[in-house]
């Protein structure tokens, strides 16, 4: 990872995860989709314009996905978090959060890495984050 | 702008290594697509194409802005949509279809 695109990230902050997959997006990844490349107006949960890519595209992506905006990502049983990125007006990135807490990224058309905190990959290509999105994390018991 | 093939050719490469570089880490499609060495090869026109379906053929990447926007076509069904791997097999199949390649 460059320092110019990653200037936060360290040698002891992150672990590469996964090896590279030019398949899926960081989009995709954090919802949980792993064989799509997600794009507004071609493959994309809400009907919006190829065009539209605002920090408001995605945050309604994540809202048809059943989230809802909270003030920041701290861990919290028994809910998944995402966060959102943004530079100027535009979304870079979005990033989700594990259930022991840390934080998964796609980056771009790369590896998946794990991180300590949103802020991480935060401070160069990205952006910073713009908003923390929450909701309540999928059962795994049998019913 | 170059006048031959061999310099079409040359420069292609060079503006593909230069974006491949700058998108690495992107995830906004229209992001990848406005990286100016990305531009610079949709403004070399039809001349692109075959080296854009070639170089596709080689490696998986999101040459498909390109494609549509040089063309005015868009072979990919909408079941396709999304899967990268699948929307670069119809293109180069379009491709061959077409005689470009």
């Amino acid at each position: 990872m460059d320092a110019r695109s990653f200037p936060r990230l360290t040698k002891d902050n992150h672990r590469i995860t996964s090896p590279r997959d030019v398949g899926d997006n960081c989009i995709a990844w954090a919802a949980e989709v792993t064989d799509r490349w997600w794009e507004p107006g071609k493959f994309w949960p809400v009907v919006v314009s190829r065009h539209e890519n605002g920090i408001g595209a995605l945050e309604e992506a994540f809202k048809s996905l059943g989230y809802v905006e909270c003030p920041d990502g701290v861990h919290e049983i028994g809910f998944v978090k995402v966060a959102i990125y943004g530079s100027a007006l535009e979304y870079t990135h979005a990033a989700r959060q594990s259930p022991n807490g840390e934080w998964t990224s796609k980056l771009g058309k790369m590896n998946d890495i794990a991180h300590d905190t949103p802020d991480d990959v935060a401070g160069g290509i990205y952006g910073e984050v713009v908003e923390f999105m929450k909701r309540p994390a999928k059962s795994t018991s049998a019913h | 702008m170059p006048d031959t093939a061999i310099q079409i050719k040359d420069l292609f490469q060079e503006l593909k290594t230069e974006w491949k570089v700058k998108s690495r880490y992107m995830s906004n499609t229209a992001q990848i697509a406005t990286v100016w060495e990305y531009q610079q090869i949709i403004g070399m026109g039809r001349p692109a194409l075959p080296l854009i379906l070639k170089e596709l053929e080689q490696e998986t990447d999101h040459w498909f802005w390109a494609l549509e926007a040089i063309s005015g076509d868009d072979p990919v069904p909408p079941d396709h949509v999304g899967d990268v791997e699948k929307m670069a097999k119809t293109w180069i199949e379009w491709g061959k279809q077409k005689g470009i390649i």
